[in-house]
């Protein structure tokens, strides 16, 4: 990073209380964390744990879902995403997504990149091209396919194509991207790439990462929280916790010694 | 930590690790003992019995390693179980070179056995008892997860270096004054290096173990207690 960049916000994202509620069922419970800018952030836990519903509040995701609720708020850069004036459509081009099972329209590998461009109107074969060229490299995937961009995106590998995903959620340029378990459906080769592409978007995106897979947290993430039945039991350097966890239940999950 | 790890095998593989470095810590302090009794009572067959048994030590080290490697690699250990393993293998590595000092004053006490008795061993003695005892407790440490056994080592280990100084001045006059045996005194100066070294590797255990208990790493530190 370039002496003369800012340094990062120490609470680009501000979770402040936060409850979550999908009908009669609590999610979530009073979650408080500051997520800082240009890092990466994983969050760890059990299956149920509330870290993907927490993930997906992020860019109010959820709000898809029928009878959900929420209490508390989450700030990007000190605005609340649930103000009324925030429109959700703009709100996720600010805050990109990238999932579990690498999910590739049935388009061509240029189109996939330029597909949210056009959607927004935006035809300018310059712009396109630019945009392709930036999001692949960025993605690390310009090199391997830069000779077949108008091949389908189906002709890729498993690793390609959840490059290729994460290069359409960079095309717009957010400041945030959200990772629900990115390497789940990957091999150990393939999800090496994508943590070393992880880390080098964290020069560029503030990155928020749900994984299983606590040996990716420790490789790849700065701070580590852990929750457990819908709240956080803890929050911190990721070195500190997997080194010296301060609570037993996240010693208890880390070790394998959790029932 | 009691709870079970939901690996049965990752269990098995930790105690059978600990289980490895305590044989190996009983064995080596069971050298250092066995070395300095050959000395104060010339006994050259038990001198030689020492120097033999290091091998078995050396094997632990070399089994310990095997085991930590494996854990490593298998389970990934994170927190309190990385902790152990890296403690662990550290810890053998220390009792590995106890042992060495062990077998280092049998072959002087081998050397001796022939000589006439020199009056001023019995200050072996005391110094053998300090640094056996800092040995003592480094293991009980690492065995009952006693932090605050391990961080006084190093307060206690003064005692022995001071007293060490002393012999070491009393070793070295009699060297001067008395050329005829200044090949046996030079054996005992050196016997009081090995126990002043055993008292230090005792302290580095006593580290380790605090390490492995409260994740604190007290080396070079000047105020070396447990906040």
């Amino acid at each position: 990073m370039p002496d003369s960049a800012p340094a990062p916000r120490p609470d680009f994202i501000r979770v402040e209380n936060f409850s979550f509620h999908y009908g009669g069922s609590q999610a979530l419970f009073n979650i408080d964390m500051a997520i800082p800018e240009r890092r990466v952030t994983a969050l760890i836990g059990p299956s149920g744990c509330g870290k993907s519903t927490l993930l997906r509040n992020m860019n109010r995701m959820n709000d898809l879902i029928d009878g959900v609720r929420h209490e508390g708020d989450i700030r990007l850069n000190g605005a609340s995403l649930y103000d009324p004036s925030v429109e959700v459509i703009s709100l996720r081009k600010r805050v990109g997504m990238v999932f579990q099972k690498y999910n590739p329209f049935a388009k061509s590998i240029y189109e996939n990149v330029v597909f949210s461009l056009r959607v927004a109107g935006r035809s300018r074969k310059k712009e396109l091209d630019e945009t392709v060229e930036r999001s692949l490299k960025a993605a690390a995937l310009w090199d391997e396919v830069k000779d077949r961009l108008h091949e389908s995106a189906f002709g890729l590998s498993g690793g390609q194509q959840q490059r290729l995903c994460i290069a359409r959620a960079i095309a717009n340029q957010p400041e945030i991207l959200l990772m629900d378990e990115p390497c789940a459906a990957l091999d150990p080769l393939a999800t090496l790439k994508i943590e070393q592409l992880i880390t080098k978007l964290s020069e560029t995106y503030t990155i928020v990462i749900v994984t299983h897979n606590m040996e990716q947290a420790t490789r790849c993430s700065h701070r580590t929280a852990f929750l457990y039945m819908g709240r956080l039991i803890e929050y911190g350097e990721t070195v500190q916790i997997f080194e010296k966890p301060s609570h037993p239940e996240t010693e208890a999950y880390i070790t394998g010694r959790f029932s | 930590m009691h709870t079970p790890h939901i690996l049965q095998d990752f269990d098995q593989a930790i105690s059978a690790l600990r289980g490895e470095v305590i044989s190996m810590a009983g064995k080596a302090r069971h050298n250092l003992e066995r070395a300095v009794h050959s000395l104060l009572e010339r006994n050259a067959e038990l001198a030689n019995a020492v120097i033999a048994d290091d091998d078995e030590v050396d094997e632990h080290e070399r089994r310990i390693d095997q085991l930590g490697m494996q854990i490593l690699v298998r389970f990934h250990p994170m927190a309190t179980d990385l902790r152990l393993v890296i403690s662990s293998m550290k810890i053998s590595m220390n009792l590995e070179r106890i042992s060495d000092h062990a077998t280092s004053i049998a072959k002087r006490a081998r050397k001796m056995s022939d000589s006439p008795e020199l009056q001023e061993i019995t200050l072996i003695e005391p110094l053998y008892t300090l640094a056996d005892h800092l040995l003592r407790d480094a293991i009980s440490a690492y065995t009952d997860h006693n932090a605050t056994l391990g961080a006084a080592l190093h307060a206690r280990d003064k005692e022995l270096d001071r007293q060490h100084k002393e012999a070491n001045a009393t070793f070295s006059a009699r060297l001067e004054q008395n050329k005829g045996r200044s090949e046996d005194y030079l054996h005992l100066i050196l016997v009081t290096r090995s126990l002043e070294r055993v008292g230090d590797l005792a302290v580095n255990i006593g580290e380790d173990s605090v390490f492995l208990e409260a994740a604190r790493d007290l080396r070079h530190e000047s105020n070396r207690e447990l906040g």
